[in-house]
């Protein structure tokens, strides 16, 4: 009896170890549907939702875990001597989930898909650089760049640029073929979107069978669904929600520093504002260790002006402590004994906005600079204020430092949002992307973000750092940035 | 008669013209349209152009309307703003959710509260109409939103016995809803209950106070037969009024309870169209909404007037 008993144990507990290997288990997370009708499975569309599109697409080259640049699609790159041209060796026997083998002619159209002027992508002005995608061989492409670039590969992380099948793009909305780790059985952008497990995935089959990606619109409801178990995930945690998840063994808590930030922008070709002595006398204002403990609840890194993230290689070590005496004497010297009356305009777009506001204002008073808040409406804030308005609240999110102050700094820059012309900084970017030594290169952007730090019109003084909820019952979450989660190893139990 | 019901139905479609011109007003004068909610800060030049171009956003705002409220008319509510998907389609799956959680809250409800207002009103001022009035303003009070989230803290995060959150899909049949609904129509039926429960209770004392009632007790009736016989059939015909209110306010998409438990009905749908300038859902979801509001009260009072032939006479008198 008692052997019989053993050997059913003994037989129960193989077959536990055997389905183990096999995929199980459905994650759930939800989304915020911030698209609407527009959403789609296009990952360079500017409707993409990136919770889906993450998890059944890849890239090129993908961050490993520290966010450097590892090989995903592209086993290997080189670039010319001049970093014009840029070659990109593909990975042999990679299918996407219709079936097909990936080759240069699905990487050649995915780029041509994103560089079409007539065509919507927001990927296309973090690409402006490439002039023609080309095949060398059917496992081989070369990018011809119209500018020296040394951070190509950098470039390629975007998380809009995921490779979808040659021809595919009229469909890839609603079907979402790629090469990733899962892949979808049912699309319903406002609803619920099932993906299960990609057993062919080239990094070997996923852990999880099933995933079900749930479009929750309302902010609290989100929340909701994550405390009551009904979702695994939740990565907008705030610092007071946080309380309540430490003291719970429900839940487990991951702090990840980020690239995004928040700020003000003081635009550089409107009065006060042309004179730079101005501009650095408003950013000396700011008491920034004050702001991420009094508007971010400590969940946030010092920036000093400067757009790059805390752990990117390229973050330059600059110190930007409040100083009162100095600003003031910048200002009197620009002409401005008396202090300057500011108008900020911020809503609620973004929580923290007007917290951050009215922090400023109290630190900047001590120096003459008299700030009005001004709420404007979330609708339209973007067309009608930002860019429009002489001082507003700005929001971005992480980019690589060379995209970030590209996008943003250049002369030439579309979103250029403090109209920052800078003949000096303009240089400075344009050598570093000529420049293929790592050393030389990262002194270069380094001193690019001084120079910021003295002329800028935009007040970064934050990084913040996102909470992320996870539940207990979810094993093997990497604790990084989205961008760099191994999804496939994620276990539930 | 019959003027009459013409006069009123006439009456009930003016409104609703009304009504849909209101609500296509409102969302003109929002700053910015779809194109400038989708594109967000690509919302400049030659790309803002473009979209407006593609979703006919350029042409005047009167001309739209007339196009769009005569298509509305010969049932054709048009294809969403992204041109992709028919309204009809996406409609018809949010207004059976809304159906099943009207139809579930009413019938868990109605009944309820009227026997409770029944209770109520034949024990006037004892403890348990004490107790009962009581809970009913409470419930009247606290705004849905309040309750559905300590409901939610409650019975999802504490207890963990019921699912806080719908993340059932819109196209799902109506049995995969339970036990998801379960929460949503508890919220519900507190609010409308304390409303009927409170017009039933004082409606029953005045009936209970009425002479025939004196008069049948003199005759010696029973008790119980001169409530069930006499006094009911007369209390219950106000209710007629305030149920058929709840009926159309619960059709009516009861937005902030969608929400808050993400339920796939119209109303989240309408917040999701207004926040994507969805212009022709916001504006055919309205339309529905305002005419199953006018539609069910027109209903009600039709069958008031049958019920009551004073109603009836008084109306025609002055119509």
């Amino acid at each position: 009896m008692n052997y019989l008993l053993k050997a059913v144990s003994l037989g129960a507990v193989m077959a536990a170890g055997l389905a183990t290997a096999e995929p199980s288990g459905t994650f759930r997370q939800a989304h915020d549907y911030g698209f609407g009708e527009k959403s789609s499975l296009d990952p360079s569309s500017p409707g993409r939702i990136q919770w889906i599109t993450e998890k059944i697409m890849n890239r090129l080259v993908s961050p490993d875990l520290a966010g450097i640049p590892e090989a995903d699609l592209a086993t290997e790159w080189s670039a010319n001597a001049e970093a014009t041209e840029w070659t990109f060796k593909l990975r042999e026997g990679v299918t996407f989930h219709d079936g097909s083998t990936l080759d240069a002619a699905d990487v050649i159209y995915t780029f041509e898909r994103i560089l079409d002027p007539d065509g919507t992508s927001p990927a296309r002005s973090a690409l402006k650089m490439i002039e023609s995608v080309s095949m060398v061989d059917d496992m081989t492409v070369k990018m011809s760049l119209n500018t020296p670039f040394a951070d190509m590969p950098l470039q390629l992380m975007d998380y809009r640029m995921r490779i979808i099948p040659d021809g595919s793009g009229d469909m890839i909305g609603e079907t979402g073929i790629g090469t990733g780790p899962f892949k979808v059985e049912k699309y319903e952008a406002d609803g619920t979107t099932v993906l299960v497990a990609n057993l062919d995935y080239y990094k070997g089959a996923p852990k999880l069978a099933r995933m079900e990606i749930i479009a929750i619109s309302e902010g609290q409801a989100r929340i909701q669904a994550f405390l009551g178990g009904q979702t695994d995930m939740y990565r907008y945690v705030t610092a007071q929600e946080r309380v309540l998840l430490d003291r719970s063994d429900k839940y487990n808590v991951q702090v990840i520093p980020t690239g995004n930030w928040r700020g003000l922008v003081f635009r550089t070709d409107v009065e006060p504002f042309t004179d730079a002595r101005v501009r650095k006398a408003v950013r000396l204002a700011a008491d920034r260790q004050e702001i991420v403990d009094l508007v971010y609840g400590g969940g946030a890194v010092v920036a000093c002006d400067t757009p790059v993230e805390p752990n990117d290689q390229y973050r330059a070590d600059l110190k930007c402590p409040q100083d009162i005496e100095q600003a003031k004497a910048l200002l009197a010297e620009a002409g401005y004994p008396d202090g300057i009356d500011v108008d900020v305009h911020v809503s609620t777009l973004e929580p923290s906005w007007s917290n951050l506001a009215v922090v400023y204002q109290e630190q900047a008073a001590k120096a003459g600079i008299r700030v009005n808040v001004v709420q404007a409406p979330s609708d339209g804030y973007w067309n009608a204020i930002w860019m429009n308005k002489t001082v507003s609240a700005t929001r971005w999110n992480e980019r690589p430092a060379d995209q970030a102050l590209h996008e943003i700094y250049l002369s030439s820059a579309r979103w250029n949002e403090s109209f920052y012309k800078d003949e000096g900084f303009d240089t400075l970017l344009a050598t570093a992307r000529r420049e293929l030594d790592f050393g030389k290169r990262k002194a270069l952007y380094a001193k690019a973000q001084a120079h910021l730090l003295e002329t800028a019109g935009t007040l970064i003084p934050i990084h913040v750092t996102k909470i992320v909820g996870v539940n207990a019952r979810v094993k093997n979450v990497d604790a990084v940035k989205r961008e760099a989660i191994r999804w496939h190893l994620i276990e539930v139990d | 008669m019959l003027r009459m019901l013409l006069r009123r139905c006439f009456l009930g479609a003016v409104t609703v013209a009304i009504v849909s011109a209101i609500i296509f007003l409102g969302v003109e004068l929002l700053p910015g349209d779809a194109c400038t909610a989708f594109l967000e800060r690509d919302a400049k030049g030659q790309m803002l152009e473009n979209c407006r171009k593609d979703f006919g956003l350029d042409r005047p705002a009167l001309t739209r309307y007339f196009e769009w409220a005569g298509n509305a008319l010969q049932g054709d509510l048009g294809m969403s703003a992204s041109g992709r998907k028919s309204i009809a389609e996406l409609v018809g799956h949010r207004m059976k959710n809304s159906l099943l959680l009207a139809a579930v809250s009413l019938s868990v409800g109605v009944p309820m509260a009227i026997f409770l207002g029944v209770i109520t009103g034949l024990w006037r001022d004892r403890p348990i109409d004490l107790f009962f009035s009581t809970v009913a303003i409470l419930a009247m009070t606290i705004p849905e939103f309040v309750s559905a989230t300590v409901l939610i803290l409650i019975f999802s995060v504490w207890l963990g016995w019921l699912p806080g959150i719908i993340v059932t899909s819109a196209s799902a049949p109506a049995s995969e809803f339970f036990p998801e609904i379960l929460l949503p129509v508890f919220v519900l039926a507190m609010v409308m209950m304390a409303h009927i429960l409170r017009m039933v209770r004082s409606s029953v004392i005045e009936v209970m106070a009425g002479d025939y009632i004196q008069m049948a007790t003199l005759k010696g009736v029973p008790y119980w037969r001169i409530v069930f016989s006499h006094a009911l059939p007369n209390a219950l015909l106000p209710a007629i009024n305030v149920v058929a209110l709840t009926i159309a306010w619960l059709l009516g998409g009861v937005v902030v309870i969608e929400v808050v438990f993400n339920y796939p009905g119209l109303g989240r749908m309408m917040i999701d169209a207004i926040s994507d300038r969805d212009l022709p859902v916001v504006q055919a979801i309205a339309l529905i909404v305002a005419s199953v509001y006018v539609g069910v009260n027109l209903t009600a009072d039709i069958l008031t007037m049958v019920a009551n032939p004073r109603l009836r006479t008084l109306n025609m008198r002055g119509g």
